[in-house]
Parts: structure tokens; C-alpha cells; sequence
């Protein structure tokens, strides 16, 4: 991710690590977030993320340099959070509250919460003013939650799995909302999860952690570039394999073009020439670059 | 949720959506695009993508940018379309079909060419 200039440049780490004790949980990453982005944060259980975005908001003690809004999070971390906005992954709502007493709490807690903001979002929802959160669903507290955060007027929103646990209808309307009432092309979102193959689509920049390290900081439309995938044919499979592909998979629905195979770069046009060029996805490249290292060459 | 295939670019296979419906007459000839956080929101993606989309459109002639007011369909837009889909059928979908009609033994008089069976 390179930011156009570096004054748009909301998120700027360099050499950040964070250790509990011994244990490196984010190691030597550095990356930037420009404005108006949607980025996904993605890694397996213990890559890091939840440490790495408890690092952006002062709740993490990191070694490096970080800066999120032009401000040192730990030592600036009140003035952060006016203009930054974070769920974490544990994120609860106090059970016997109404959301109406919830917006009530956020006007006199943050300076930049707007309590009609809150009420014309929680419009888009099923959810009621009167409802006390503990009789609402999982899928419409994380929507009344979203509706609270994004009723602040920040620069950065940091959403830690924020649809987990929840059914497709309400990961449809919570993305929905984040889309529509949050990304107007100079706030950003970091987002992680799981869901890797729904998310794509909503993302413009990804940052892949593999146990602490970062493995993959690029744009979408970087990712279409750089990496090529090609579907081919059973019987072409040695040929591809000899040209070291980062990943070979099996693809749905392509006659007898069954395997894939995909490549960092350009593969030579021989190799090219085997097989028909097809969309790098999002999640066979998080397959990839996320593997263990040992288990890389056992299979196939 | 909207399902991206793997054959082609997201913004592809969105300008491909969205020109099947101006095919259709959404929106009409003349009339406004919607705004590309609307197409964000109701396909699910970055507006990043919804503006690559909007932009191919906009290179094959298909929508005008109206200073100040935003994208619009142009004039002569489904007839250019149609041009192309009709090309597309001839010479790619046409002889895919006749190719299958012959291994079927199947001839132009054993076609119904009516409505209605």
C-alpha cells in the first residue's frame, strides 16, 4: 500500500513488533493506510491481528515506530480516540441497557458522537430505541454496535471479527451498512476476519499475517497484477509444478480445466501457454502465503 | 450474497451486470447511473471496484460524465450494446450452436421457430 502522499496517510508503522514475555506476537511488520481504504486484516488463530490493532488504538505496548492519525497511540491515546473508533473482538453491550440509554452514555462520553447520527443508522436496523440489548439477536447487536461506532465522526475505524459468530443475513447487512454509511472515500476501515472469500470484494487493500510476520501488504487491484493464476489441464500438472507455483488447487466448473495453479509474477510464456489465465483469489493466496512451511512441498 | 466468479476481474463481471441492465433499459437512455456508493452498497463492494466498473462503461461510450451531476446513460447506448451482443452471438455463440446442432443431426426445418410448442 503506498500512499499518494504521506500527509494521507492515516496508519504509518515501521519495524513494529509486540512481545507478550518472550513470545513476538507481531514481528517487524511496517505498512501504511492511506485515506478512503477498506483494508482486511487477515491471519490464522495467533497471527497477530488482534495484537496488531490493540497496538493501533494505545492498548498494546509496542517496539518501533507508530503513528495512527499523525498521533503516538500510547502516549496520545485519549486524543486518538476522538477521531479513532475500534470494536474489539470481545466487544460486548451491556446487557440490561436500552440502545436508547446506550446513545444517551456515547453523547457524554465522546465529543464526536452524534446521538441523530446513531438514531438514523439504527433506522436502517431492526433494532429499536426501546429494545434492551440483552432481547435483541447477535446479528442486531453487532448492527446496533456498528450503528453507535460509526455515529462517531472519525478518520479510522478498527473492527476486530466484527461479524463472528453471526448468520449470512446479518454479515450481508452489517457489511451494507459499513459500506454504505462509513467508506465515503476518505475514511478508512481495518477490518479482520475469517471470512475471507466474502469479504474480498469489499476490501481495496489486505495485509496477511502469518505468525507475527507480515506476509502480504498490497492493493486488489496490485494483487490482480501481480499474481497470475492458471487453470489447466491433469495432464499438463508436471509441467506447472516445474515452474514452482506458489499453490496448486482444484477448481469448480471448468470441464477438464480441474487443477489451478498459481503463480508469483509472471510465469514464462511456455508455462503461460498450458493453461487459460484466471482471477487470483483472495483466499488460495491466503492459502498460500499462510501455510506452514513443512507442510508446503508434502502435498500434491 | 452476490457470488464473484474466477474467471474474470470483480469490476468486470460488475460492468458485465450492469450492462445487461442497461440493455434492459436501466436505467434509460438519458437518465442518471446510480451513484457509486448505491452500487457499492447493493453489490457489496469497494467503490474502488464500482468506479473501475463505471469507468469501462464509460470507455465503450455506454455513460457519460455530466459535470457536477455525475454519470448518465448515453444516447445510443442499447442500440450500441445490442450491436455488440449481436456480434458476440455470431461469432462466438453462433458457431458454437450450429457446431452442436450438426453433431445432433438436428436442421433448420425440425426447429421451432414459434413462440409456443
Amino acid at each position: 500500500m503506498k500512499p499518494e502522499t504521506t500527509d494521507s496517510a492515516l496508519v504509518e508503522a515501521r519495524n513494529l513488533s509486540v512481545s507478550y514475555g518472550a513470545k513476538r506476537a507481531v514481528d517487524d511488520v511496517s505498512f501504511t493506510i492511506p485515506k478512503g481504504r477498506v483494508v482486511g486484516l487477515l491471519g490464522h488463530n495467533g497471527a497477530g491481528k488482534t495484537t496488531l490493532m490493540k497496538a493501533m488504538v494505545g492498548l498494546a505496548q509496542p517496539q518501533g515506530e507508530l503513528t495512527v492519525l499523525g498521533l503516538n497511540p500510547l502516549k496520545q491515546r485519549v486524543q486518538l480516540l476522538q477521531s479513532a473508533c475500534y470494536i474489539p473482538d470481545v466487544a460486548i453491550l451491556p446487557r440490561w441497557a436500552r440502545v436508547s440509554d446506550l446513545i444517551t452514555l456515547m453523547s457524554g462520553l465522546h465529543p464526536k458522537f452524534s446521538a441523530d447520527r446513531a438514531r438514523a443508522l439504527l433506522k436502517r436496523t431492526s433494532v429499536k430505541l426501546s429494545d434492551k440489548v440483552k432481547s435483541l439477536s447477535k446479528g442486531m447487536v453487532a448492527q446496533a454496535h456498528l450503528a453507535l461506532v460509526a455515529a462517531i465522526d472519525a478518520q479510522l475505524m478498527i473492527l476486530d471479527e466484527p461479524t463472528l459468530g453471526l448468520d449470512v443475513l446479518s454479515r450481508k447487512a452489517f457489511y451494507e451498512m459499513l459500506i454504505d454509511e462509513w467508506c465515503d472515500g476518505q475514511r478508512s476501515v481495518l477490518i479482520s476476519t475469517h471470512q475471507v472469500e466474502e469479504i474480498e470484494s469489499l476490501l481495496s487493500d489486505v495485509l496477511m499475517l502469518n505468525e507475527g510476520k507480515l506476509v502480504l501488504s498490497i492493493s486488489l487491484e496490485d494483487m490482480d497484477r501481480r499474481f497470475v493464476a492458471l487453470s489447466h489441464d491433469a495432464s499438463v500438472a508436471e509441467q506447472m509444478a516445474a515452474a514452482h507455483p506458489l499453490l496448486k488447487y482444484r477448481v469448480q466448473g471448468a470441464g477438464s480445466m480441474n487443477q489451478a495453479s498459481l503463480f508469483d509474477g509472471e510465469p514464462p510464456p511456455h508455462v503461460q501457454a498450458l493453461g487459460k489465465r484466471m482471477r487470483p483469489s483472495l483466499v488460495d493466496l491466503f492459502v498460500a502465503l499462510t501455510r506452514k512451511p513443512e507442510l508446503d512441498r508434502t502435498h500434491f | 450474497m452476490q457470488t464473484w466468479d474466477q474467471k474474470q476481474p470483480i469490476y468486470q463481471q460488475l460492468a458485465d451486470i450492469l450492462a445487461a441492465q442497461l440493455l434492459d433499459g436501466e436505467p434509460i437512455e438519458g437518465q442518471a447511473m446510480p451513484s457509486v456508493r448505491a452500487l457499492a452498497g447493493r453489490y457489496l463492494l469497494n467503490p474502488l471496484t464500482v468506479n473501475r466498473a463505471l469507468q469501462a462503461l464509460g470507455d465503450e461510450g455506454l455513460l457519460e460524465n455530466r459535470r457536477g451531476l455525475g454519470l448518465y446513460v448515453t444516447a445510443g447506448a442499447r442500440d450500441r450494446l445490442k450491436a455488440a451482443e449481436r456480434e458476440r452471438f455470431l461469432h462466438t455463440e453462433w458457431p458454437r450452436l450450429r457446431e452442436r446442432l450438426r453433431r445432433l443431426g438436428i436442421g433448420a426445418e425440425q426447429l421451432n421457430w414459434e413462440e409456443r410448442a
